[in-house]
């Protein structure tokens, strides 16, 4: 033990200002979760404030409209699994398949750019030109074509954020899946196409096999966040759809919590959702493991 | 001048009502509200100052309303109210919150008025979109700044109520009676605006500005583009009018839509109170009136008409101003804050013609009389920390005297416009704000700790002012005290939650959207009625409405 300290202490040493600032803006923090427990009151503080036993979680669990934030939330979790998550990858697989370096460093700019607009700017940009007095409405306006409400629609609502998503997101996204397809081996490419195997199957035998560890952990990962489905990408377009497409657990403890200055109420749902959180985690990471991936750690 | 721009619109949907928790250990303060003796006795005295005589004068209303003194130049020669410095040499840190860009610290304005005012005031503006949720954690850690302004639509948030005994001091010993005429420019501000800084029959609150006038807001359109249709504000006497208005003024092909959100401010047309009615000595609840589900009503056949822009539809508001200055949009409710200088030079950059005009409060059938209620006289109210010495307290409020000269003083002068030269030039006259003048002065500081009482004056477009004036005027007479007026409430927190419905506010703002129905709305209503409506009546009917009245 003292041999393998000794051995890594420069490692170890590196370490360090992570792990105090995951101890001070993570784990302190986590003492608040008491709150959840008590009529907190901010100006007597925690430790006068009275307690409230599961008082919080009675009221919580009681509320219809928490429930219907949790079915919207693993609702537009689960569209967004389905039609997001692959996107990256086929995106990376893409991208690696185009040989020159100019093009395909072009292409990566573009694409990645969104991902550092604000959701006020990529909505805004959305509302200019799919909203109902955007450039597509106005234009079928202007042409008797009658007009397409997509952006107040509630019943489209989880395609749209989903498409919103991907659009700021999927560029971001492939960098890790990059950084995967960097790591196979090009003999196994040669090697393949010197046997007769034509694109498809060195994708399908090669490049899935190779992405297979990263796509595993970025799924449970994933899973891990299904119920943080974004909060200022719904905040901002609450009032376009109604509340009833688009509130989030996050969005419900803003409202119900921050807002009205119930505090603890906030805290309770938030406290449910990281429980929740953890369980799915653990749940996918120990599917991954009985697969025999190493999910988010080699077992 | 100062900007009121958004936050009289924001303060429209706000109680008055403050969450009090009833087991606090160290707070002074009782649920309730103040009692008439205890409040009168905390009052300061009134003399009103005579300083200058406005060019357009004040007219008396209903409701004990007056409309707000105009002027159209400033006196050339100004007069100082303050002799010698007001400070001792003492220094004091000042939170206010700014709707803008915070102006770099120890910046030429902050200089001059820290000389001017003998002291060192180190001001910390910080945004004011944010700002109820900065007070907060230092009220929680106990750091509260030497001098903070509390705006009062955030009472409820801040824990004004709960705050002031145990973190602010009280200044009854200072202010009231005729304590205050030791600061004359204080003792001019109107006793109603003093009436919002009153908590538990004591006075602890310095407001900023105080409007005679005040008023959550009104519904704008814009004059130039109606009247060369030959549409003027007094043909406009029912909503049914307005409906036939968004028939004739929509014209989608072109982008243009007669109207913007109105929901707002023409549901007041309806005659629906800030929070409460008494009928018979009886309480009724905004909630629960009918007429609030036929306002609703016709906003959602609004919403469904085609006559509202597709982005007022979406929420998009950051840029109604927008579509108002391009024409997009013609119709539009919005806080009279909104009304000034600024919206001018905005407007008229984007279209020469440009006129903002304001229609006359209405009542919904066009047949009964129009009926608008009066807000609070302040709603920007300064406090000051428990832990000041009574020296130093003197000392900030002979500072606030300064800061509350009034208009077409020396004081006023450069507090509102800087140093000439420096800050602004004069040409014609009119005080023409630098670049300077722009990032440091007109971001309002200074004037958010104290200020006179409130006048309308746009200096270089007399228009505004004129329009603003005569708009008054016609309206005075439509203005009521409502229910509770001014009454600053301390409720347990219990029954405080009772009082807002999130859940409400969440089903109305899809109903006048178009998309959830009246009856889903009522739905949500009911269940609302259901959960506590019976105890927040009775709390309300006891501890206020029996003990105190309606303060009307």
């Amino acid at each position: 033990m003292k041999e393998r300290l000794l051995r890594d202490r420069s490692l170890l040493i590196m370490v360090v200002p992570a792990v105090v600032l995951l101890l001070i803006f993570n784990y302190v923090p986590m003492v608040g979760v008491i709150t959840a427990f008590q009529y907190y009151d901010p100006l007597i503080g925690i430790w006068d404030s009275d307690w409230a036993g599961l008082d919080q979680f009675q009221q919580l669990f009681a509320d219809s409209r928490f429930w219907h934030a949790l079915s919207n939330t693993l609702y537009l979790s689960f569209v967004q699994l389905i039609l997001f998550f692959p996107i990256p990858i086929a995106l990376a697989m893409l991208l690696n398949s185009v040989l020159s370096e100019r093009v395909r460093n072009f292409i990566q700019s573009v694409v990645y750019l969104p991902h550092f607009f604000s959701w006020v700017l990529v909505i805004t940009i959305f509302q200019q030109m799919l909203g109902g007095a955007g450039a597509l409405n106005q234009f079928l306006r202007s042409h008797n074509l009658g007009t397409w409400d997509v952006m107040t629609n509630p019943d489209t609502f989880a395609l749209l954020v989903t498409f919103q998503g991907v659009w700021k997101e999927a560029g971001w996204g492939i960098i890790v899946f990059l950084a995967a397809l960097a790591a196979i081996n090009p003999g196994l490419y040669e090697a393949a196409a010197a046997d007769g195997a034509g694109p498809w199957r060195r994708m399908w035998h090669i490049t899935l096999p190779g992405l297979r560890g990263v796509i595993v952990l970025m799924l449970v990962l994933r899973l891990g966040g299904a119920l943080s489905v974004g909060f200022e990408q719904f905040l901002i377009q609450r009032e376009a759809v109604g509340h009833d497409a688009a509130e989030v657990l996050d969005t419900y403890a803003f409202y119900y919590g921050i807002a009205t200055t119930n505090y603890s109420f906030g805290a309770a749902a938030g406290l449910f959702k990281s429980v929740i959180s953890l369980l799915l985690i653990w749940g996918a990471n120990k599917l991954a493991h009985s697969f025999g991936e190493d999910g988010l750690y080699r077992k | 001048m100062l900007n009121r721009r958004g936050f009289l619109g924001a303060a429209a949907m706000t109680p008055l009502l403050v969450a009090c928790s009833s087991n606090t250990p160290q707070s002074a303060q009782k649920v309730g509200t103040n009692s008439k003796a205890g409040l009168k006795a905390a009052l300061p005295a009134h003399v009103p100052s005579t300083a200058v005589k406005p060019d357009i004068a004040p007219i008396a209303g209903s409701g004990g309303a007056v409309t707000d003194p105009g002027f159209l130049s400033y006196p050339a020669n100004p007069v100082a109210t303050v002799t010698g410095v007001p400070g001792k040499g003492g220094s004091y840190t000042a939170i206010t919150p700014l709707w803008g860009t915070v102006p770099p610290a120890n910046n030429s304005f902050y200089q001059a008025m820290n000389k001017a005012l003998g002291a060192t005031l180190t001001m910390k503006p910080a945004d004011g979109n944010n700002y109820n949720t900065i007070v907060t954690p230092m009220a929680a850690a106990k750091k509260l700044p030497d001098w903070i302004q509390l705006p009062s639509w955030w009472n409820a948030a801040f824990g004004t109520d709960r705050l002031v005994g145990s973190q602010l001091a009280d200044l009854t010993p200072y202010l009231a009676g005729d304590k205050v005429k030791k600061y004359p420019n204080l003792a001019a501000i109107p006793t109603g605006a003093w009436q919002a800084g009153v908590w538990g029959d004591k006075l602890y609150g310095i407001p900023g500005s105080a409007y005679n006038f005040s008023v959550a807001g009104a519904i704008f359109y814009r004059r130039d583009i109606l009247e060369a249709k030959g549409i003027t504000a007094d043909q406009v006497k029912s909503v049914a009018d307005y409906m036939s208005l968004g028939k004739e003024l929509t014209d989608a092909k072109r982008g243009v839509w007669a109207f913007g959100d109105v929901y707002t401010y023409l549901a007041f047309s309806w005659d629906l109170p800030p929070n409460w009615k008494v009928e018979g000595g009886k309480l009724l609840h905004k909630y629960e009136l009918p007429q609030l589900l036929e306002a609703l009503e016709w906003h959602y056949q609004l919403a469904k008409s085609g006559y509202v822009h597709p982005d007022a539809l979406a929420g998009q508001n950051a840029n109604s101003n927008a579509r108002f200055y391009s024409g997009k949009e013609l119709i539009q409710g919005g806080g009279t804050g909104g009304w000034n200088l600024s919206d001018y030079q905005s407007g008229v950059a984007a279209d020469k013609n440009y006129r903002r005009g304001a229609f006359n409060y209405i009542s919904h059938d066009g047949q009964s009389p129009a009926r608008m209620f009066l807000g609070e006289a302040a709603r920007i109210v300064s406090y000051l920390n428990i832990k000041l010495k009574p020296e130093q307290i003197e000392e900030c409020l002979a500072i606030a005297n300064y800061l509350a000269a009034p208009y077409g003083s020396a004081e006023y002068q450069l507090i509102n416009f800087g140093v000439e030269g420096v800050h602004y030039t004069v040409k014609d006259g009119v005080p023409a704000a630098t670049e300077d003048g722009k990032k440091f002065v007109q971001a309002a500081t200074f004037p958010f700790l104290a200020g006179p009482a409130g006048v309308i004056s746009n200096l270089g477009a007399d228009q505004v002012t004129k329009d603003q004036a005569a708009w008054q005027a016609a309206n005075v007479n439509a203005l009521y005290k409502p229910a509770f007026w001014s009454m600053n409430i301390s409720m347990p927190q219990q029954i405080a939650l009772l009082n807002t419905s999130q859940a409400i506010d969440d089903a109305i703002v899809s109903c006048v959207r178009g998309k959830k129905t009246v009856a889903e709305v009522k739905s949500v209503i009911d269940s609302w009625k259901k959960s506590g409506l019976d105890r927040l009546k009775g709390w309300m009917t006891e501890n206020v409405l029996n003990k105190y009245g309606t303060g009307q």
